[in-house]
This record gives C-alpha cells, structure tokens and sequence, in this order.
C-alpha cells in the first residue's frame, strides 16, 4: 500500500505521495488515512470544473487531480491576468478548497507551474527558459518514466532540452514510452498542440450579470434572466442569427451551479418567448446561500428566416404560421420533455406501419405526403405491431368468417379482399440459422455423468424433441406475404387483418393472421 | 358564443351580428366551442375518430391531436394513410402524447391559446367540470375549436358545447359487391347541446359518401344489420378447442 495523496499538514512530516505506508505510519504512528475513491473525486473534480465555467466557457479535467481553464479572450472580463489568478484563488479560498495555480501559454507549462511553481504566470515565448530550472516530475509523465530518467541522472526539465532525441528513445523499453515523455516536453515548450476536451461544448454566445449582493430570491434571479435575455437577444439580432438551445447558470458563491436549459423548434431572438419557455423551469433554481454570478448561453445558433407576413390572411401562402406553430411546440416541449411534439413523415415501404414514422417537430410542417392510389383503403387506426387473432376461414385463401380478437369473438357478416402485400425482400436480411441443439443442451450439469437418474427426465424430453424436429423439411424464415380483408362484424365494427402467408408457400407452417386496423 | 365579435367593446365585424345558432346537423362540431364525442360501447374509438373528422369541417389550419398513452395502445394510433377517406387533407398535423390526462388537458389549453393550429382534438381517458368549462371558455375566447373523444365511461356533467355518442352501424350496401362493406355508418345521439337544447337526445343515423366526403341522415330503417355470412353450421369457434382454425 502506498499514499496517495497527502494534505499539507502531512507533507510537514514528509509524508507525500509515493511513500510505502508503513512509512509513512513510523513517521507518524497516529496518521489518519482513508482509502482513496478515485471515482468521488472525479466526480468532484468535475462538479468544481462546472463552477468554473463562470470563469471561461471552456474547462477541462487535468488528469486525477487538476483543472484546466482556457483565459483567452476571458482574462480582460477580469481586469487582467493577475486578477483572474486573483479572483479564481479568492473563490477557491472562500470555499476552503486547496489549490496551486499557475498561468502560461501552453496547457504543459501552466500545469508544471501550478505543480512545481504555483502562483507564477510564465510570459508568452519564455517557457523554455523558466521551465528549465523546473523537476522533470512537473512534466505529467508515467511514473516508470520519471524513475528512470531520474536513474540517467535528469532530474530538471532543463537537463532534457539538449539530449539527442533519437538516443533518449533508446533508452526506454518501447519506443511509445520515449515518445511520450519527449511528447510532454514539447506540449510544455509550446512545440506540439495539446487540444483540451471541454467538460461541455463552448456555446456559440454568453451573457454574464455578476450580482454584487447575493441573490437569495427567486424574483431577482427573474430579473435577473430578463437583463440577460434581452442582452442576448439584442447581440442575436446584430449578427442576424437566432438560436434553438439557451442555457441558464446560476452560480453559487457556496461552490454550487444549478442550471436549466431549453430548446427550440426553430432559431429564435426574442426575449419573451425565451422568458415564457424560462418560466416554468425557474423554481428548479435553488438560490442556496446566495447567487452572485447569472449567466444565460445561446447554443445552436443559426441565420433566422425573416420574412414579413401577408397583411391579410387570404394572401398568406399557407394558413398555418410557423413562427407561431413553433412557439406553441416549443411550450410544449420545455414542459412535457424533448421530442414530445411529432410530426408523421412518409417513407417508401408497401407495408402499412413503415410507410409513416414519427420524427420530432423541427420548425417546418413535412409536405403533405400525396397517397399514391394504387392500394386499397386503408384504416383510420393502425394496430401496430399487429396483434395475433384466432380465426376461421376457409382454406386456402378464403376471407375469415369468425374470428376472436382480445377474447372477444365477432362473427364476420362482410368481407371484402384480399389486398396482397408482398413482402419486401429488398429490405429482409437473413436471421441467423436455428441452431439445431435445443435450448439448454450445452449446460454442463445436463451432461449424464454427473447424476444420470435425476436428469433423467428431462434428457429423455429434448431427446424426443430432437427426433421430432423433422430434418427432412427445411424450416424456411424467408419473409411471408400478407393478404389483406377488410371485415364487417354483427355490431357494424369495420377491421383490417391479414393473413400471414400462404398454405404450402414453403416459408414455414400454417399462416397466422393478425389484427392490423380498424375502420371508421 | 354567436356574438364573440359583440363582447369584445369596438369591434364591430360585418356578417357577425345577425348570425343564428346554427341548427343544422353537426351543429357546428369542428367550427366552435369544445365538442365531447364518446362511446357508446367499448370499441367504438375508431367510429368516434371517423365521425370526428367527417364531420368537423376541414380547418384552416393545422390540426394539433393530444392523445394519452394508455389510449393509443388500446385503441391504436392514427394512420395518415386513412385521412383522406374521411376528410379533405389538412394542412398539417402535429402529435403530442401525454401520459397524464392533466397535461394532455394543459396540452389542449395551451394549443386552442396559441391561435396556431385550426383544429384541436384531444383523446383523454376523462375530465373534470372545471377542467371542461375552463376549455370551453378557451375555446370561445380564442375561438380555435376543441373535439374531446372520451371512451365509453364517460357521464356526468360538462360545460362543453355538445355531447355526442356514437356507434358503429352496418355499412350502407356496395354498388359493386353485395358481400362487401360500402359506405361507412354511424348512430349518432346529441346527448346533450347548448346551442340547441331542444335537439338534444335526438338519434341520427348517418352514412358518409366516401367521394364527396360529405354526411348525410339515412333512416333507421335502411340502417339495418345484414345476417352473418353464411358459415358452414356444423362448425363453431371457441377459444379451446376450435376445430378448424387457422393460425
């Protein structure tokens, strides 16, 4: 067992991180310890990340035990890049959280600063030089790594400048192990990139309304919201743009961020429908010791479509506005979830239930899909999937004449049909062959030696379902036709069934037939 | 309700003022106000939902359909392809399901007040007086109308405009194959009206023209029920053991 991590009134008895614990208890003989929980720490680690997203859009997690915050074009926010070290180790100190920060150019250099020099900020172009003086374990390398460069006897991350590339890769055990260190070395000079994966996507706009008093009520974070949205919506309109997903963060001075967020049909720009769309979701908004950051994102944003609308409705192109259609599904949708409002789209399938399929409702009406007349009627209400029925007709292709559906029966006084559907071979991909033991014969405990006399039984049973499983006739799962009767019972009820293939078709045994609509 | 355009203090709107209670079948189902349509026995959803659309008049708009989830299971859900027999083609139609008859109820409220859609209709399981007469009031301010199709248990009171029960009838006969179904046939019974209370508890049997697409009243003596077709006697179906079954 080893320590992982140590607070600072341990590394004053020299206990860090590395050190056999049995070490570290002679040391110490009353340490306190605990089992490290990576998982609760990055969770944590994660939830500190997102609060620090008041600071700059994009955050990311440094390996097990740091963050990283990209300050371009976020410093000036914060009077300069001193003050943001400042304001950024003042929240961190008021919330009692440990911290070492260190500022540079590069993501390598600022995470061997806030690890080996914390509080300095590098100038742009002097890695090289202030890096050197710096222990080669501020490079973020393997621990097999460091041990043995240290063994080679470089131990700052200067020493590594002038060595021969080609020769340090020999040294390690696979080339792979030489490339990352000289890749780390790089990433801090500035030499390679370092992409940072953000906690969450960059949205496309932000407004911030930092509250000199805390806010405590839910009426000032309303307030709040308006001198956002109508911030927001007023840059939307400069660039022409509107979007379809905002995002409301309310910042905590306690550590915490509760957010909410909506999305939209179709782009949008205009405060009261955002606020209206806000204002069922506001109470999730949990106002705590006080908030003292608001901030509202635009995400997904695009050109809006403006154009004017007819004076009078008879000019109108169609009856139906879009801008309002969208602003009612978009009510609908922030209460009742995403995807909630639907639209039927047609695709091209002969068979009933594929021919029409849900989408979500994105701004536009699909074009009103022209049934092409060469089938028959067709039901009001589609069954789907179709339920299986027991009935009697006749054989081979007669319409049924009873029939017992949901254990109901109904005596069938008309019948028109059939309607035949064949099937859509282009479509049908072969499922795989039945495998030709039964199901549980390859278990071991069915194996006879084990205790021949108490699965005695059940052998003797898949033995005889084996003998009576007729291999002379091949069990097709080719896809089977449908023929379509639409049916008339006593009671004046009008059904749609089909029948599922045909006697003798080769495809499997006798057809079934299935309830698939009903009639007005 | 017929002087919406009187309510509202100096609008004045030409043709509004002399207008009567139309007294002509549907009564105006589809065009104002919030109408119920039930069952009258367990199954006849899919009757309900043809007579609701012949009958209501084709909207000028979208029409906004809420359905909550037990419904559509039971009764299945509504297949664009079957449109056009009944109705002439909307000009677009938005689904929403629920699965709580409240937010199906908020769903219908906040459609009918968003004057974006010509035509509401709403499949709920049931609803209260207060949840019906805030509808109606809705429906009349915003004059957007409300079709509710409610299954066969629903009684009691209601602010709606109308209550109508509808049955499946025998189809009328087909010109081309006698053994076939023809035009479709309903019972209709006004339960209850408020624009013509003396109408109320009428029965009507109607009968769509698929080609026109139009209603019409046929009586009750055309509207009889042909015999069973012609099964051979010896044979019945029971669940246990049929004799001769398919499938």
């Amino acid at each position: 067992m080893r320590v992982a991590a140590a607070n600072a009134s341990a590394r004053t008895l020299g206990i860090s991180a590395g050190l056999g614990f049995t070490d570290a208890r002679a040391r110490c003989p009353d340490l306190l310890h605990e089992d490290i929980d990576r998982e609760a720490d990055r969770a944590a680690l994660e939830r500190i990340g997102d609060w620090m997203v008041r600071l700059s859009p994009i955050v990311a997690i440094d390996g097990d035990d740091g963050l990283m915050i990209e300050t371009t074009g976020c410093d000036h926010l914060h009077g300069g890049e001193e003050a943001m070290m400042e304001t950024v180790a003042d929240l961190l100190e008021k919330n009692a959280i440990p911290h070492r920060l260190g500022l540079a150019s590069t993501p390598g250099a600022a995470s061997a600063l806030a690890r080996d020099w914390p509080g300095h900020i590098l100038a742009d172009g002097k890695e090289a030089s202030d890096l050197a003086e710096l222990p080669i374990s501020a490079l973020r390398l393997s621990e097999e790594a460091e041990t043995l460069l240290k063994r080679f006897g470089l131990r700052r991350i200067g020493q590594l400048y002038g060595i021969d590339r080609k020769a340090l890769g020999r040294r390690f055990q696979s080339r792979a192990a030489g490339d990352a260190v000289l890749l780390r070395l790089d990433q801090a000079l500035g030499l390679r990139r370092e992409p940072l994966t953000p906690l969450k996507e960059a949205p496309s706009h932000i407004t911030r309304l930092p509250c000199p008093e805390p806010l405590l009520a839910t009426e000032g974070v309303q307030s709040g919201l308006e001198q956002l949205a109508d911030e927001l919506c007023m840059k939307l309109t400069g660039l022409g743009q509107g979007a379809r997903a905002f995002a409301f963060h309310a910042f905590r001075a306690d550590g915490e961020v509760s957010s909410v967020s909506v999305t939209l049909a179709r782009p949008v720009r205009t405060p009261k429908h955002i606020l209206r769309l806000f204002s069922e979701k506001l109470d999730q908004i949990d106002p705590g010791f006080g908030i003292d950051l608001l901030m509202l994102e635009a995400r997904r944003t695009g050109p809006m479509d403006i154009s004017a609308p007819a004076l009078s409705g008879d000019l109108a192109a169609s009856d139906t506005d879009p801008v309002l259609l969208s602003a009612l599904a978009d009510r609908i949708t922030a209460k009742l979830g995403e995807g909630t409002v639907k639209v039927t789209e047609a695709h091209e399938s002969h068979l009933p239930e594929q021919a029409e399929r849900k989408a979500g409702f994105d701004g536009e009406l699909p074009a009103p899909a022209i049934a092409p007349p060469d089938h028959g009627p067709r039901p009001i209400r589609l069954i789907d999937p179709p339920e299986e029925i027991k009935v009697l007709a006749e054989v081979p292709d007669g319409p049924p004449l009873r029939f017992i559906w949901r254990r109901v029966p109904h005596a069938v006084t008309r019948a028109d049909g059939p309607e035949r559907l064949a099937p859509e071979w282009w479509t049908w991909t072969a499922p795989p062959p039945p495998s030709a033991s039964p199901e549980g014969i390859d278990r071991k405990w069915l194996k006879p030696k084990l205790d021949p006399r108490a699965d005695a039984a059940l052998i003797a049973k898949i033995r005889a379902e084996l003998e009576a499983a007729d291999p002379g006739e091949p069990v097709s799962n080719l896809p089977r036709a449908r023929d379509y009767y639409r049916i008339e019972d006593e009671e004046g009820r009008r059904f749609w069934l089909f029948r599922q293939g045909l006697y003798e078709d080769g495809r499997g045994g006798a057809p079934l037939w299935f309830m698939h609509g009903l009639f007005a | 309700m017929e002087s919406r355009a009187l309510d509202i203090p100096g609008v004045f709107r030409l043709g509004e003022t002399c207008r009567k209670p139309d007294q002509s079948f549907p009564l105006n189902l589809g065009r104002e106000g919030v109408h119920e349509i039930c069952e009258a026995r367990h199954g006849d959803m899919a009757a309900m939902t043809g007579f609701a659309l012949a009958a209501a008049r084709p909207p000028a708009g979208a029409i906004f359909w809420i359905r909550q989830f037990g419904l559509a299971r039971e009764h299945g859900d509504l297949l664009h392809a079957g449109l056009p027999s009944l109705t002439h083609c909307p000009a677009g139609l938005l689904s929403v399901q629920t699965r709580k008859a409240s937010d199906a109820l908020w769903a219908s409220e906040e459609a009918i007040s968003s004057g974006a859609v010509g035509l509401v209709i709403a499949e709920i399981e049931t609803l209260d007086f207060t949840s019906s007469r805030r509808l109606t009031l809705a429906a009349s301010r915003h004059g957007i109308p409300l079709i509710l199709l409610l299954p066969w248990r629903r009684e009691g009171t209601s602010a709606a405009t109308a209550r109508w029960r509808i049955a499946s009838r025998p189809s009328g006969p087909n010109a081309f194959d006698a053994r076939a179904p023809g035009a479709s046939r309903w019972q209709a019974v006004l339960e209850k009206s408020r624009q013509a209370p003396q109408m109320a508890g009428r029965v009507f049997n109607i009968e769509l023209d698929h080609e026109t697409l139009s209603l019409r009243v046929v009586s009750g003596l055309a509207a009889h029920a042909p015999s069973p077709r012609a099964a051979p006697a010896d044979i019945g179906l029971s669940q246990d053991t049929p004799r001769r079954k398919t499938g």
